[in-house]
């Protein structure tokens, strides 16, 4: 697609080693790349494997219990061959991440400056004192009413939206190039969501950063995301740009996905719903893995993996069914 | 005549004691909450976290005491109830928690799960306690054998269906569900909202549904009454409110809901400012401090719900002077026609080539 993508994900395995010997894959080859300034939205449910990704791509899975194969390509380094070094030179620097627990991913016995600053001292050097005032420079720009005083409180004091603003501020302490936000909102009410979506918003236009936006709420994907690649049981089963995903989805799993959300313009009786269950990813299917809870499969599918599909331009599908307008005309 | 009648409700907190043990301050989780709710019906309290939903649906069970007001439950006053009485009554009430992980006691299996309701009320003889667990995992789309099971063998969702399962075992007239569904997947979301709706028509079930996600709210409640700092500030059928809600903070929450659709047409109300402390809450109206319509009448003076003709009532004292807020809620101008047909032959339309995607009853629940 784009000739220089900011980061480039490709062929990505990541096997987790239990106690007990067991092998379970949650990553499987996937590709992905996220152009300069563009929002990438990765979907699926509990256990498909999107924040193992994002971890992976911060470096921060388990050396122990982790074997990750594959590139992740950023910024002139292949982000799994780098050093711990110049990992933690990247980390909190060009690559940020936001977590979605801003209760428990600040540290309670620092104020919320101290943690700041923090990062811009290990990251751009300086005197104390310049840090502080970026540092209340920041907290402004995510809109904390009175910067210069809360700068000196601890976390226990803030508001679960405000605690996630000083996250956001953090991660952005340092002018990354990429932040991967792994379901910011999904523990704030509506209207904190809103605030922080219009922050995310307003933060990429200026200052052209990548995001890669982590959630199960398509509604937050149709808001800001620029792309959206859907994941499945460690596979990326759809990629597409968003208003192709929305409008035409091509994977059964997307459109069951699509017909489970409440809508507001329109009142079913009966919600989609995908019956069944993720299968055990120790001993993954050996056809395609959505296949035992797809109305559309044929037998076929249960043979052997379906590839990775253009179906058209830009718009890949792991469907061996797709296009799947055929199916309903 | 109404099931359940809500009067006057207030709840404080001691948030703080002096030394000796008199309180110097207090949380006003809820003050001056009424509403009624009939049977079959399913009344949704909604707003922040913190606004006193969930205080609420402890009161009206009365797992917690009030400080004042009443609560009727068919026609008796359930504050009289002495503990027999009560006793009684928690077979007509039942709560649904949100963390199905949590609220099932991990040393009993399902089967004790479910059979100590049964044994507790004395609903059934002993000898056919088993067979009315067997039917009653069926009611909610689970295999009777799985009654040997503990919990910790379940997913989430199978997990909130025994909790759902242990609510009906007494075969209740309400069931309080406080967030049901915020801890689990969207996939998982529809087949419990698809089932709580199900056995609503079949048994007849009241419902009062705390969430915070509004578009859950839009799919499944009758009634609204949106909430802010321990009081009501709306309540209305759900239509209308959807349609045009009339109180600011309202017209905020729903038109802050994200909808699944690229562009959608939204006029969103971003509140500014951090939702006040209910330790103090701010004089005269408890929004005024967000609110973008505020005058100073409203920072003096608390405003009274006044109810229309048509039963939607509305805490403001601006009501009739603000814009229209026809096109506040979000729309996401319906899928395309092929995403509607794949939807409809996703769940079992004449496309569907296998039977096991149809009901959320089916024989294949997660």
């Amino acid at each position: 697609m784009n000739p220089s993508p900011l980061i480039e994900i490709s062929e990505l395995r990541i096997r987790f080693h239990g106690d007990d010997g067991r092998i379970t894959h949650a990553v499987d080859g996937v590709d992905l790349s996220v152009a300069n300034g563009a929002t990438l939205g990765l979907v699926g449910e509990s256990g498909c494997g999107k924040s193992v990704t994002s971890l992976a791509i911060m470096g921060l899975l388990p050396k122990q219990s982790a074997e990750i194969s594959g590139a992740i390509r950023f910024d002139g380094f292949d982000l799994l061959k780098t050093s711990d070094q110049t990992l933690r030179d990247l980390r909190g620097n060009r690559l940020a991440m936001i977590f979605q627990e801003p209760m428990t991913s600040l540290n309670p016995s620092f104020t919320i400056g101290d943690q700041i600053v923090e990062t811009i001292l290990r990251h751009r050097g300086g005197s104390r004192r310049s840090a502080r005032e970026r540092t209340i420079d920041l907290l402004r720009r995510v809109h904390i009413p009175s910067p210069e005083r809360r700068i000196d409180e601890y976390p226990h004091k803030l508001s679960g939206g405000m605690r996630q603003r000083v996250m956001i501020a953090m991660a952005l302490a340092c002018d990354p190039r990429l932040l991967i936000a792994d379901e910011p909102t999904t523990a704030l009410d509506v209207t904190l969501q809103a605030q922080i979506l219009e922050l995310m918003r307003e933060l990429k236009a200026a200052s052209g950063a990548a995001i890669i936006l982590i959630t199960h709420d398509l509604g937050v994907v149709a808001e800001v995301c620029d792309e959206v690649a859907v994941m499945y049981a460690g596979e990326i089963v759809e990629r597409a740009a968003v208003d192709e995903l929305f409008s035409a989805p091509q994977h059964p799993y997307t459109v069951g996905l699509l017909g489970s959300i409440p809508r507001l313009d329109h009142r079913a009786e009966q919600l989609a719903t995908i019956e069944g269950m993720v299968p055990n990813m120790a001993q993954p299917p050996a056809g395609c893995r959505f296949a035992a809870r797809c109305p559309f499969v044929l037998d076929a599918c249960t043979k052997a993996p379906p590839p990775l599909v253009e179906v058209s331009p830009g718009h890949l599908s792991r469907c061996i069914r797709a296009p799947l307008e055929r199916l309903v005309s | 005549m109404a099931l359940l009648e809500v009067d006057g409700l207030v709840k404080h907190f001691v948030a703080e004691r002096s030394l000796f043990g008199r309180a110097l301050a207090h949380v006003k989780a809820v003050d001056g909450v009424s509403f009624s709710l009939d049977a079959g019906k399913t009344l949704a309290l909604v707003g922040e976290s913190g606004c006193g939903k969930s205080t609420v649906s402890r009161l009206v069970l009365r797992l917690i005491e009030p400080d004042a007001g009443t609560i009727r439950f068919e026609g008796r006053d359930l504050l009289a109830f002495d503990a027999g009485a009560l006793r009684a009554f928690r077979r007509e009430a039942q709560i649904i928690f949100q963390d199905p992980y949590a609220s099932l006691n991990p040393r009993m299996t399902v089967g004790q799960i479910l059979t100590e309701p049964l044994a507790l009320h004395n609903l059934v003889p002993p000898a056919r306690r088993r067979e009315r667990v067997e039917e009653i995992l069926r009611l909610v789309g689970l295999e009777p054998r799985l009654a040997r099971r503990y919990p910790h063998e379940f997913s989430g969702g199978q997990r909130q269906r025994i909790a759902i399962a242990r609510a009906l075992a007494v075969e209740p007239k309400l069931i309080i569900c406080d967030e049901p569904v915020s801890a689990l997947d969207v996939s998982i979301r529809s087949q419990i909202l698809n089932l709580l709706r199900e056995l609503q028509h079949r048994l007849g079930l009241a419902y009062i549904f705390v969430s915070h996600d509004l578009a859950v709210v839009k799919h499944i409640a009758d009634h609204v009454a949106v909430m802010n700092l321990g009081q009501i500030v709306e309540t209305a059928a759900a239509d209308a409110l959807f349609a045009a809600p009339r109180h600011p903070y309202s017209r905020a929450l729903l038109s802050a809901i994200p909808v699944p659709k690229p562009r959608a047409k939204r006029s969103r109300i971003v509140l500014q400012g951090e939702i006040p402390s209910a330790l103090n809450p701010p004089p005269g109206c408890r929004f005024h401090t967000r609110c973008p319509y505020v005058v100073d009448r409203c920072r003096s003076e608390m405003p009274q719900l006044v109810r229309d003709g048509i039963g939607h009532a509305t805490a403001c004292h601006r009501t009739s002077e603000l814009p229209s807020s026809e096109a506040i809620v979000p729309t996401d101008g319906g899928f395309s026609p092929v995403l509607e047909k794949l939807v409809a032959a996703f769940s079992g339309g004449p496309e569907a080539v296998r039977g096991s995607g149809v009901s959320s009853l089916g024989t294949n629940p997660a």
